[in-house]
C-alpha cells in the first residue's frame, strides 16, 4: 500500500509540474507537441487548457466511452477503465480533467508506456474522452 | 553414485516418450552430452540456447541436492526500469549480452556482473510515440558481431568485442507502418539475419526482413500477407496485420528458418477479410537464401480472436523422426513433421477454450468455430493475450516434459469496425471491437499455472497453479530442475520429475525475461532478468486488480553455489 501511495503522489505532482507549463491553443500546437513533447512544454506558457463543451454533456460522454471501448480498452485501461496499471477511473475523484487531458495528449513513461495520442485525436475527441473518465470517476 | 545417472533414472521410469534417447542417456551418458540439446554445454549461444528451442541447459553442477544453497553472485541494473527486462540473455565464453529498454545492449562479465561496454543507438524521436516503445528482448551473437533488433526498425550489427557500430540497416518506415519495429532479437540462418517486427493488431501489411550479416545488405523480404485475392478480397490485405514479432530459429541441418506469424487486423472484425488470411497465424519453414516458404501450416485460418501462433518451434522426437510442437495463443498445441508439416497430433493445452468444439489431430480443420459479430457480445476463452503470453516453454530430455506456463482468463468482445479518426497516431491499434471485457472463465476464477506435460500427447505429469499468471520464460536443467518466477518476482527452483519447490528467492519485481544457465571457469551459474514489463500485466489487471500495485524494475540477478 505504501509503495501505492508513493506513486500516486508523485503522479500528482508531475501532473502539477505539467499543467503548470502547458499551452494548448488549437490543432497546429497540437501537433508540434504531439511531434515534440519536451519542446513544447519548455515553450509554454502558463495558459491551460479549456473544453470547448461541457464535460457533463451526456452526448459528449457517450462519444467518449465509443471511442474509450474501441481505442483504450483493449490491451491496455480495460472496460471502464478498470485494467491497466493506472488506478481504476471508475470511482475515481483526484484526477483533475485537465492533468487526464494532459496525459492522453502527451503520454506518459515511467515503469510503464502510454503513448502519446495529440496527433492521433482532435483537440474536441481528447475532450470526449476525458468527459468519459471524469463521468467513470462518478460511478 | 554418477550424478547423471541419479537424476535421470527417475524421469526413465516414469516417462513414455523418447524411451530410446533416453536409455542412450542411462547407458552412456557421455555420448547422450553430444546429443541435441547438449551442445556447448557451458554457453547460452542463442535466444533459447539451442535451435531445438529446448531451453535446456546440460549444465548439473546445481541440482536437486544442492539448489537450497544457490546464493546471489552479482546483480546488474540498467538504470531504466520502463517495461523491465524482457530479453533473454547471450552467454559465451563468459561473457553476456542482454539489452534494456530503449534497445541499451550490454556487455558483462558473467562471472561478476562487471560491464564491459555499453551500447545505446541514437533513435529516431517517432519511437517516443509508437505503442511497444520499450520492447527488447534480446540479442543475437555470431560471426564476431552482437545483432540488434531497434525500435525504430533498424537493424544494428556491433563488434562483438567492442560495442562499437559496425553497420546499421533502416529496414521499416515507422511513419507509414505503425511505428512496426523489431521486439525481438532478429537471428542467424548462415550469413543470413532475418527477422519480422510488430504490428499483427495494426493496419499493416506485415513483413519478414532478411540482411546479409556481415554487409547489413538486404537480401529479402517476404510478405506475410498472401498476395491472394481469395485469402485476402479486395484491399483487405493492405491492413490485415501479420507480422512475425518473435525470433524464428534457424536448424542447420534442413538449412531451415521455422518462424510462426501473428493474428490477422483487424483482430475481431473480419468482415471485410472473408478468406483463410493466409500466412497470419501460420507457421512458416522458409528458404533462408531466398525467403521463399518450404511449407507453411496455419493454425488459424480467418483468425477473429487475435489468436497469433507465433511462439517457439519446439523439436523433439516421435517414433524416430523430428517432429515440431508449436503452441499458438488459441490454447491448442499442434505437433508436425518438422520435413513437410505434416500433421501428427493436435492437443489442447488450455482449460477453457470456447471458440471451437475442437481441432481435427488429422486435418487441423477447425471444428464448430464462433466468431465474434458486431452489436452481440460473445464471451471468447482464451482472451486476446492468449492461453500463454509469448513467454517460452523449455523442454528437458532427461524427464521427457515440456514445460509452460498457461493463463485461463477470457474475454467479452463486441466486434465493430474501426473508426478510422482512431487510426491516426502511429500507436493506433486495429482491434475491430466495440468493446473488450476480460472476465473470468466460466465457474471458475482466472489464473496461471505452471504445467508439465507430454509435448507429443499433452498428457499432464504435474501442474501448479498461481494466483497470478506468471510471464517469465522457463528454464529446465540437467541438473533435473524447473527455474522460473512470478508476476510478484518470486523466483521458483522446482523438481523437474514431480513440480515440488526446492527454492525460491524474492526479488522484488516481477519477471518477464528469459532465465539461461552457464558456466564461467567450473562454476554454474542461474540468471534471471527481473522487472515486470510489457503491456500485458496492465492489461491483466482487467481480471487481476491486484497488478495495479505491482512495482516495476529492471534488475539481471546472477546465482551460483557458495
Amino acid at each position: 500500500m505504501k509503495d501505492r501511495n508513493a506513486f500516486i503522489s508523485s503522479r500528482t505532482s508531475f501532473f502539477r509540474g505539467a499543467l503548470s507549463a502547458l499551452l494548448l491553443a488549437g490543432a497546429a500546437v497540437a501537433l508540434q507537441a504531439g511531434s515534440s513533447p519536451v519542446m513544447a512544454q519548455e515553450a509554454a506558457t502558463s495558459a491551460q487548457p479549456k473544453p470547448s463543451f461541457d464535460l457533463d454533456d451526456p452526448a459528449r460522454i457517450a462519444s467518449g466511452k465509443k471511442r474509450f471501448n474501441k481505442t483504450c480498452a483493449g490491451y491496455c485501461h480495460g472496460a471502464e477503465g478498470v485494467g491497466g496499471r493506472a488506478p481504476d477511473f471508475k470511482g475515481r475523484t483526484d484526477l483533475p480533467p485537465e492533468a487526464a487531458f494532459h496525459t492522453i495528449f502527451h503520454g506518459r513513461r515511467g515503469s510503464d508506456i502510454m503513448p502519446p495520442w495529440g496527433e492521433a485525436f482532435s483537440t474536441d475527441q481528447i475532450w470526449e474522452l476525458v468527459a468519459y473518465i471524469k463521468f467513470l470517476g462518478t460511478q | 553414485m554418477n550424478p547423471i545417472r541419479k537424476q535421470f533414472r527417475p524421469a526413465l521410469m516414469a516417462s513414455a516418450i523418447a524411451a530410446a534417447s533416453m536409455m542412450s542417456l542411462f547407458s552412456a551418458p557421455a555420448a547422450a552430452q553430444s546429443g541435441p540439446g547438449f551442445e556447448d554445454p557451458n554457453n547460452w549461444p542463442q535466444y533459447h540456447r539451442t535451435s531445438n528451442a529446448w531451453r535446456f541447459s546440460p549444465l548439473n553442477q546445481v541440482n536437486r541436492d544442492n539448489v537450497k544453497k544457490l546464493k546471489v553472485a552479482w546483480i546488474h541494473q540498467p538504470g531504466t526500469i520502463t517495461h523491465g527486462l524482457q530479453a533473454t540473455p547471450i552467454v559465451i565464453d563468459g561473457v553476456m549480452y542482454s539489452i534494456s529498454a530503449n534497445n541499451n545492449v550490454w556487455a558483462i562479465d558473467a562471472a561478476t556482473g562487471k560491464t564491459l561496454w555499453q551500447y545505446a543507438p541514437k533513435l529516431d524521436k517517432i519511437v517516443e510515440q509508437v505503442f511497444y516503445g520499450a520492447a527488447s528482448r534480446g540479442v543475437t551473437v555470431g560471426r564476431g558481431k552482437v545483432f540488434v533488433g531497434t525500435l525504430d526498425g533498424r537493424f544494428i550489427a556491433l563488434d562483438q568485442k567492442t560495442g562499437k557500430e559496425v553497420w546499421s540497416t533502416q529496414l521499416t518506415n515507422p511513419k507509414t507502418q505503425y511505428g512496426a519495429l523489431f521486439s525481438a532479437p532478429p537471428q542467424l540462418a548462415g550469413d543470413v539475419l532475418f527477422g519480422g517486427t510488430t504490428g499483427g493488431d495494426q493496419p499493416i501489411s506485415g513483413k519478414i526482413y532478411a540482411v546479409n550479416a556481415d554487409t547489413g545488405k538486404p537480401v529479402w523480404t517476404f510478405d506475410v500477407i498472401k498476395n491472394d485475392p481469395k485469402s485476402w478480397p479486395g484491399e483487405s490485405g493492405k491492413v490485415g496485420g501479420g507480422s512475425a514479432w518473435m525470433p524464428g530459429t534457424y536448424d542447420a541441418k534442413s538449412d531451415t528458418i521455422y518462424i510462426g506469424t501473428s493474428n490477422a487486423a483487424p483482430d475481431y472484425y473480419n468482415y471485410d477479410r472473408k478468406g483463410d488470411n493466409l500466412y497470419t497465424a501460420t507457421l512458416l519453414a522458409l528458404d533462408p537464401k531466398t525467403g521463399k516458404v518450404k511449407w507453411h501450416r496455419q493454425e488459424v485460418p480467418n483468425d477473429s480472436w487475435d489468436y497469433d501462433s507465433a511462439y517457439e518451434a519446439l523439436v523433439v522426437q516421435k517414433d524416430g523422426k523430428d517432429v515440431i510442437v508449436h503452441l499458438n495463443k488459441g490454447g491448442f498445441v499442434f505437433v508436425m513433421d518438422k520435413k513437410d508439416g505434416k500433421l501428427e497430433n493436435v492437443w489442447q493445452f488450455a482449460e477453457n477454450v470456447n471458440w471451437v468444439k475442437g481441432i481435427d489431430p488429422k486435418t487441423g480443420a477447425l471444428i464448430d468455430p464462433v466468431y465474434p459479430e458486431v452489436d452481440k457480445t460473445k464471451t471468447f476463452c482464451p482472451n486476446l493475450l492468449g492461453t500463454r503470453s509469448w513467454n517460452h516453454g523449455a523442454y528437458n530430455p532427461g524427464t521427457g516434459l515440456w514445460y509452460s506456463h498457461a493463463m485461463e482468463v477470457c474475454n467479452e468482445v463486441v466486434a465493430g469496425k474501426d473508426d478510422p479518426d482512431n487510426l491516426k497516431s502511429v500507436s493506433s491499434l486495429s482491434l475491430g471491437i466495440e468493446s473488450i471485457k476480460l472476465v473470468a472463465p466460466p465457474g471458475s476464477k482466472p489464473h496461471g499455472r505452471l504445467d508439465a506435460r507430454d509435448p507429443i500427447t499433452g498428457k499432464r505429469k504435474w501442474s501448479i497453479k498461481y494466483d497470478l499468471p506468471p510471464l517469465s520464460s522457463v528454464l529446465t536443467t540437467a541438473g533435473g530442475l524447473v527455474f522460473t518466477g512470478d508476476m510478484e518476482g518470486k523466483i521458483y527452483g522446482y523438481d523437474a520429475d514431480t513440480g515440488k519447490e526446492l527454492w525460491s528467492f524474492n526479488a522484488g519485481s516481477g519477471l518477464r525475461g528469459g532465465p539461461v544457465s552457464y558456466s564461467v571457469k567450473g562454476k554454474q551459474y542461474i540468471v534471471f532478468p527481473t522487472g515486470l514489463g510489457s503491456h500485458a500485466p496492465g492489461f491483466l489487471a482487467g481480471a487481476f486488480p491486484q497488478i495495479k500495485d505491482l512495482p516495476g524494475g529492471a534488475a539481471m540477478i546472477a546465482f551460483t553455489l557458495e
